[in-house]
Parts: C-alpha cells; sequence; structure tokens
C-alpha cells in the first residue's frame, strides 16, 4: 500500500451533490425556509421588533390582531404585565435558539472527543463508557433543578445542563462509528507508516466520524430545545425579565382561558423550531445514507 | 335473606360514607407536634385537633373563652389567672385538667423543646396549675399580646401520657388532643385523615354549634399543583378549599356548584423589603421614588384578577394597633412623582437609559422565591422600576435553598409574605433590631424602635400598647423600608352541597375549628 492510497480515501464520503439532493427535496425546503425565517428575525430582534421586549404598561390581555378585540398596534397582543408579545417572541426565540445551540455545541464537543478517544485508546474504552452511562442515567430535568440550586437560575446553568445531557448520546454514537473506522485498513496503514495519533485521530478518525455525528446533533437540536424550554417552563431558565419561549409559555398559564394567546403563541414557536429542526436533520441522514442513496 | 340484609347494612352505612369532606391543599407539614410546627399547613389541623385556652373571634380583634371559661389579669399585667371548663375530655376520653394545659404550655416554652415560636409565649415565670381547673400564667414582663398568642396553634393543649409513648414520633404517628377532630392517620406528603371527635361539645362561642363537629371525617389531602386543586373542587373530589388558584375565582363564582366565601379582612401580607444599610439603596430618597414607582393597583388588577387587595401599608389597615394617622403618610403610585424625586435628588440618567448614582449605575439585587407567585410580582416591580430608570436584578431561588440565601447580606432588596394577627405581631417579628439578619433582613436597627416595641409589648392598656405600636408603624412607613405589594384575603371556594362556612383568618387557617362545616339539608 502506498501512500497514495491513504490520500485517496479522504476526505471521505463527501457525497457530491448532496446539497442539489437536499434542494430538490420540498420537506427540506419548507422546513429550512421557515428555519431560516425564525433565526433571521430573531437575529433581527433589536431592529425589527416594534417595542421594547421588557417595557410593562401597555394594556394588559390584548388579544392577537387577528382575533376579535385585537389591534393593529400589537400585532400578537399583549401580556399579562402589559408587554408587547410580539417583541418578547422575536428576543424569547434568539434565547432559546441561542440555549439550544450552546447546549448542542458543548455537549456535542465533549461527546465527540469522549467518544472517539473512546474508540481509538482501547484502554479508555471501559471507563470511558461508563461514565457515559453514569451520566445517562440522570434527567436532564434533574440536572438542571441541581445546578440551579447551586448557582441559581439562569440561561448559564441551562446550558450546563443541557451540554451534560448531551454528552451520553453524542458520546454513543461517535464512538460506534469511530469503531467502524478503527478497522478500516487506512488506519492500520496510517499506523504502519508512522503517522502521530493526534494526526490519525484528527485527520483521519475525526473526519471521517463527523457526517454522521452532524446528522445526529442536528437531529438532537431539537430535542435539546425542547428540554430546556421545559427546564425554562419550571422556572429554572432565563432570570426575568429576559424573555425566553418556555418561560413565556409558562407565565401564560394562569391566563390560559380567557388569555389563551400568552401561552399558546410562545408554545406554536417552539413547536415550529423543533419540528423544523427534526425535518430538516431527517432530510440530511436520508441524503447522507449510502443506502437510502442508493435507491 | 341474607343479600336483603347486606343491601340494608350497605344503605345505613352509605350517609356515614356521605359525611367524609375531602380538603385538597398545597403542602403537607414535617409533623403535626403543636409546639415544633410552625407551617400554615400544621396548624390547619393541629386547631381541629386541639383547643386553646383563649379563642380568637372573626374580627380578628376579639379574644372569646374556649378551654377557659373566664380569664382575670392581675393589675400590674403578670399574672394571668384562666378558670378551665370542667367538661373537656381527650380523644381517648381522659378528662382534661389543669395540669395538662401547664405541661403543654411549659413544653412550648422549654428550650428543650426547641420550638422556633418560644417568643410568642412571652417572658414565662411559670406556669401552674393552681388546682384542677385554675391555671396561672405567671410572666416576668407584662405582655399585651399573649392573649393573642394564646389563640395560636401553638398554644395548643396536648395529653403528655400520649406524648410520653410517642416519644418522636408524636404528631407523626399519632396525636391526643381535646379537639373537635381526633387524629387518624397520616401519610406524608399524600393525606392526613382526622373523624369527628364524638363527645366535642366545648367549642368556641364565635361558632354557632359548639359540638359535637357535623361531618364523620376530613381528609386533608396534598394536590400541589393550584389547577388540580381547582379541578378536584368542581369535579366534587374535594368539598372545600382555600388554595385555589387566581383565575380560578371566577369559575367557582360562575359554576352553580361551587360558592366562594370571602372574608373582608386579609391578614396576609406581600411585600419587598429594603435592605437599608446597602450601598445601593441606603439612600431614604431613592427608596420612597422606588416605592412610589410601583403600581400595586395594576399588580392586584393584571396579576391577580383582582382578587387581592393592592397594599400601600405595611400591615392591614383592618389589624389590631392599626395606626390611621400613617395613612397619611402612605406612598401612592405616582411614576411622575418618582421621577422628580430622582431628579432632584441628582440620580441622573446615564446613556443606558438607567440612573446612576456616584457614576455607578443603580442596580439593586433582589432575592426571592421561585414559583409563580414572586416571579409574576419581582418581574412585575422590575417592569415598574424601569420606567424610573432603576434596574432591578432578579435572583430567584428555589424552596430548598432560598431561605439561606435570604439569611445573607449579600442582597439589597428581598421578597417575603407573611401571616399575622396584629400590628405587634408584625412589627416585633421584623423591626426588632435583635431580629437581625433575619426575619429583620432590612437590617433596621433603630433603638427606639425597640424601646416603642418593649413598651408596646409591656402594655398592661389597650391605649397604651396602640400608642407604641402606632408610633412604631409611623416610624417605619415613613423611612419606607418596605414596598408593600398586596393583602392577600381569605377566600374559601366550597361545595354547594355544603351549608355555607364563614372564613376565619387566623394564621391563615380559613377553617379554623372547622365546626362549621356541614352538608346542606336537602
Amino acid at each position: 500500500m502506498t501512500s497514495t492510497d491513504i490520500e485517496s480515501s479522504t476526505p471521505l464520503p463527501r457525497p457530491v451533490g448532496l446539497l442539489r439532493r437536499l434542494a430538490s427535496d420540498s420537506t427540506v425546503l419548507i422546513a429550512g425556509g421557515i428555519l431560516v425565517t425564525i433565526v433571521a428575525a430573531s437575529l433581527l430582534a433589536p431592529f425589527i421588533a416594534p417595542y421594547d421586549p421588557y417595557e410593562t404598561g401597555y394594556a394588559p390581555f390584548i388579544p392577537p390582531a387577528f382575533m376579535e378585540g385585537g389591534t393593529s398596534e400589537f400585532l400578537l397582543g399583549t401580556d399579562q404585565q402589559g408587554r408587547d408579545l410580539l417583541s418578547r417572541l422575536l428576543y424569547g426565540t434568539q434565547a432559546t435558539l441561542l440555549t439550544g445551540l450552546l447546549g448542542v455545541f458543548f455537549g456535542g464537543g465533549a461527546g465527540v472527543v469522549l467518544g472517539i478517544l473512546a474508540a481509538y485508546f482501547k484502554k479508555f474504552d471501559p471507563p470511558i463508557m461508563r461514565f457515559v452511562d453514569v451520566l445517562l442515567s440522570f434527567p436532564a430535568i434533574l440536572f438542571g433543578l441541581a445546578i440551579a440550586a447551586v448557582i441559581g437560575p439562569g440561561i448559564v446553568p441551562i446550558i450546563i445542563a443541557l451540554s451534560i445531557a448531551t454528552v451520553p448520546d453524542v458520546a454513543r454514537v461517535t464512538r460506534s462509528t469511530a469503531v467502524v473506522v478503527m478497522s478500516q485498513e487506512y488506519m492500520e496503514a496510517g499506523r504502519a507508516i508512522g503517522l502521530s495519533d493526534r494526526h490519525l485521530i484528527i485527520r483521519y478518525l475525526g473526519l471521517n466520524c463527523i457526517g454522521s455525528v452532524f446528522v445526529f446533533l442536528t437531529l438532537r437540536f431539537g430535542q435539546v430545545i425542547l428540554i430546556g424550554a421545559a427546564l425554562s417552563f419550571l422556572g429554572l431558565g432565563a432570570r426575568p425579565p429576559m424573555a425566553e419561549l418556555g418561560m413565556m409559555a409558562a407565565q401564560g398559564r394562569d391566563a390560559l382561558f380567557f388569555a389563551p394567546h400568552i401561552s399558546t403563541i410562545p408554545s406554536l414557536a417552539i413547536f415550529m423550531i423543533v419540528l423544523c429542526a427534526n425535518m430538516l436533520g431527517d432530510a440530511l441522514r436520508d441524503a447522507l445514507d449510502p443506502r437510502m442513496r442508493n435507491m | 335473606m341474607l343479600a336483603a340484609a347486606a343491601i340494608s347494612a350497605s344503605l345505613a352505612a352509605a350517609p356515614a360514607i356521605a359525611q367524609s369532606i375531602t380538603v385538597v391543599r398545597e403542602v403537607d407539614s414535617d409533623r403535626y407536634d403543636p409546639h415544633r410546627s410552625t407551617a400554615r399547613a400544621a396548624s390547619e389541623v393541629l386547631f381541629m385537633l386541639g383547643d386553646t385556652l383563649v379563642s380568637l373571634d372573626y374580627d380578628m380583634k376579639t379574644i372569646k373563652p374556649s378551654l377557659a371559661d373566664s380569664w382575670t389579669v392581675s393589675p400590674d399585667g403578670l399574672t394571668y389567672t384562666f378558670n378551665l371548663r370542667k367538661d373537656v375530655k381527650f380523644c381517648d376520653g381522659k378528662p382534661m385538667k389543669a395540669e395538662d394545659v401547664a405541661f403543654s404550655l411549659k413544653r412550648w416554652i422549654n428550650p428543650e423543646t426547641k420550638s422556633p415560636v418560644r417568643w410568642r409565649a412571652g417572658k414565662v415565670e411559670d406556669v401552674i396549675a393552681k388546682d384542677d381547673y385554675t391555671v396561672e400564667y405567671k410572666l416576668t414582663a407584662p405582655y399585651s399580646e399573649l392573649l393573642y398568642q394564646l389563640t395560636q396553634s401553638f398554644a395548643v393543649v396536648i395529653d403528655k401520657d400520649t406524648l410520653a409513648k410517642l416519644g418522636a414520633d408524636f404528631g407523626v404517628k399519632g396525636f391526643n388532643g381535646t379537639g373537635p377532630f381526633c387524629w387518624v392517620e397520616w401519610t406524608p406528603r399524600n393525606e392526613m385523615k382526622i373523624k369527628r371527635h364524638d363527645a366535642y361539645t366545648w367549642g368556641p362561642p364565635i361558632y354557632e354549634n359548639r359540638g359535637p363537629a357535623q361531618v364523620q371525617e376530613i381528609v386533608w389531602k396534598i394536590v400541589p399543583e393550584e389547577n388540580t386543586r381547582l379541578a378536584a373542587l368542581m369535579t366534587g373530589q374535594s368539598q372545600v378549599t382555600q388554595y385555589i388558584p387566581y383565575s380560578g375565582f371566577r369559575t367557582i363564582r360562575s359554576n352553580p356548584n361551587t360558592k366562594l366565601i370571602e372574608s373582608k379582612e386579609a391578614f396576609w401580607t406581600y411585600f419587598m423589603g429594603f435592605k437599608i444599610d446597602k450601598s445601593e439603596v441606603n439612600d431614604e430618597t431613592l427608596r420612597r421614588a422606588m416605592v412610589m414607582a410601583v403600581d400595586q393597583g395594576a399588580i392586584a388588577k393584571n396579576l391577580y384578577f383582582g382578587e387581592v387587595q393592592p397594599a400601600y401599608s405595611y400591615i392591614s389597615q383592618q389589624a389590631l394597633d392599626w395606626n390611621p394617622k400613617v395613612e397619611a403618610d402612605l406612598i401612592k403610585t405616582n411614576l411622575a412623582e418618582a421621577n422628580k424625586l430622582l431628579d432632584e435628588a441628582g440620580f441622573k440618567k446615564g446613556p443606558d437609559g438607567f440612573r446612576q448614582r456616584n457614576g455607578k449605575k443603580i442596580e439593586p439585587t433582589f432575592y426571592g422565591f421561585t414559583g409563580s407567585t414572586w416571579q409574576k410580582l419581582a418581574e412585575a416591580v422590575q417592569g415598574d422600576l424601569r420606567k424610573v430608570g432603576i434596574d432591578l436584578k432578579l435572583q430567584l431561588f428555589d424552596a430548598t435553598v432560598v431561605w439561606g440565601k435570604l439569611a445573607t447580606q449579600e442582597f439589597d432588596m428581598f421578597g417575603m409574605s407573611y401571616p399575622y394577627i396584629s400590628a405587634g405581631d408584625a412589627l416585633n417579628l421584623y423591626f426588632r433590631s435583635a431580629n437581625v439578619p433575619t426575619p429583620n433582613r432590612m437590617n433596621w436597627k433603630d433603638a427606639k424602635t425597640d424601646q416603642l416595641l418593649d413598651r408596646g409589648m409591656a402594655a398592661t392598656t389597650d391605649d397604651v400598647r396602640a400608642a407604641a405600636y402606632g408610633e412604631v408603624l409611623e416610624q417605619v412607613h415613613k423611612a419606607a423600608v418596605w414596598i408593600p405589594l398586596y393583602h392577600e384575603p381569605m377566600k374559601i371556594g366550597y361545595s354547594a352541597k355544603l351549608a355555607p362556612i364563614k372564613a376565619h383568618n387566623i394564621y391563615g387557617c380559613g377553617l379554623y375549628k372547622g365546626l362549621d362545616i356541614k352538608f346542606a339539608s336537602k
């Protein structure tokens, strides 16, 4: 085996025409379109929000403009503290997406490192995987409660809880992918020609795993958002007056019978984000899965 | 034949089952020992399991007889002599004597009992059973609050033999009192079952029915979720409860199967306190402006659907020894005036719109409870304070850690709510310098206040007591040490199948002795 062979087997299953295939899928177009709009709107919140999201004192419980009693001044109505719901929704989406992204980023990062180390260094495999099993047995909500009790509620404990909750699944998926890659001849060849562990792990093992892990993380993103919103719903999340979708949904509970929009609108936003993220993840997996591709 | 007998037997038993009442509530107590439990959840049950020497009328001001038929107070205010009823029996049938009363009260005071509310008994020299039916309560200093404190569940008389038998399990596995109901079984965090004390005839005169109780059994059931409690009442799983979400009162009023009883007196007050020696809030003008900025009316209307009373005073204006002179000093909502006060005092707005003091943004830290009540309350105040350029930072903690956090000096403001029976009760708790750092979390240390509180406590006449407490009320209201938020009135929802009941306010226990609970006659 020559070094050319090694080079030719990288960069790895980067399927040609992936984007084109994704673009021809109507689900991807719809879900992606919605998600891009949501993300863009939340990023632009400071510029497009009609009111200060923290400004109280407008009339409370105004229904959305499209409902009876609504006014075009407040397109989505006001909440029980008399704040503009649309402005809060835009800022709240920003916070929710950010907690989800950071949770997936940190948790996913740690999970990938653990999974790859476990697969590459056989002696680390048992301790790492048992540690992961321990993590797996703690529900994220419990972590959130414990962390919030120690450092006080806020965005940070939520992100920590979400990250920890993401680690075990990602580590397991990464390890199983990495174990397959490890059995490839090019890994053995790399070792034979004396490539350093670092080089092998990053350039060959890591890059070969990242595709399927990325798909997994996309799917995981929706779940993380959901757990984050649940924690925030329980009052462990964002610190008032900061808007966060789960918290907004919780705040509207008291008024559910006569001002349902306060709770349902943020809940719908969570639903849309999670649904679109899941659909995109599914489509991405289908597009990357070689068996599906051959069909 | 046999079947017919069985049917008739079950028919006979049916009314007894129908005589059971389920009361749903939010939390349980850790135990039901009158001298060691201070939770409202414990008092609710203890008022029914036991009796006190004297009772409190619905007006929260008049002391009425209970175990004591009559009593006299010596002119120096140091000796109270109680003449006991002779017909009182414990649940196990044993007659109650003066020595049981003396034993119970001394157990409350005994430092070994570790009662958190020992101070409520006053400075006691001794409690003596003069004869079988006379009790002498001797003080080392006069204590004008004594009779009011003796109406509380902490002064419930218990049977010492049962206590000796159960030891640490007293109030956990059993109880023996003289109340209208007797202990059946307690499963912690689930339900407390009590049954009628059939021999009971010595209820307080505030009740038309002085005994025995008119239902066979009361089951106190824990249902933590407020909307589930409301649903339990609406569907008839529970017949009576005072733990109803604010959004549910409207439903209860409009539903023909449920009724709502409201008491005008509201003796449970929600407030935010300032730690007055912290650099963020040690300026009196700043505090006045902050109090002025808060819109209690809007809070009551928007967050509580108009079901609570906006509070501008630190105690209910209906409470014993409220000082009407303070009324002129109460700080009412006025946003423009608040901004003017701050402008004049030189708290200029910085580039971010928030006011500054000595070049530093004014951002007091608030510590409070997490959960639906304080979250929205704190957020509303935060919103109001933003309008005058003050950036309140909220830190809300879980119930398990918040008490520890509130005992520190880390915060500038805190949120709290409390029940009280009188001005003296409230002021002695919160404004004594000896009570720093908790419950005097304001760090209010004032020699004159302490002196007046002592004078009020030692007063032997109503006038002297009212004058002393009245002056303290003036002092603390003028210094703007609290932002009063609202007074929570007692409201009890109950099934239309029950005869009308009356709500009491004692320690926030709306059903008090439960002697008026009965099914309406068809």
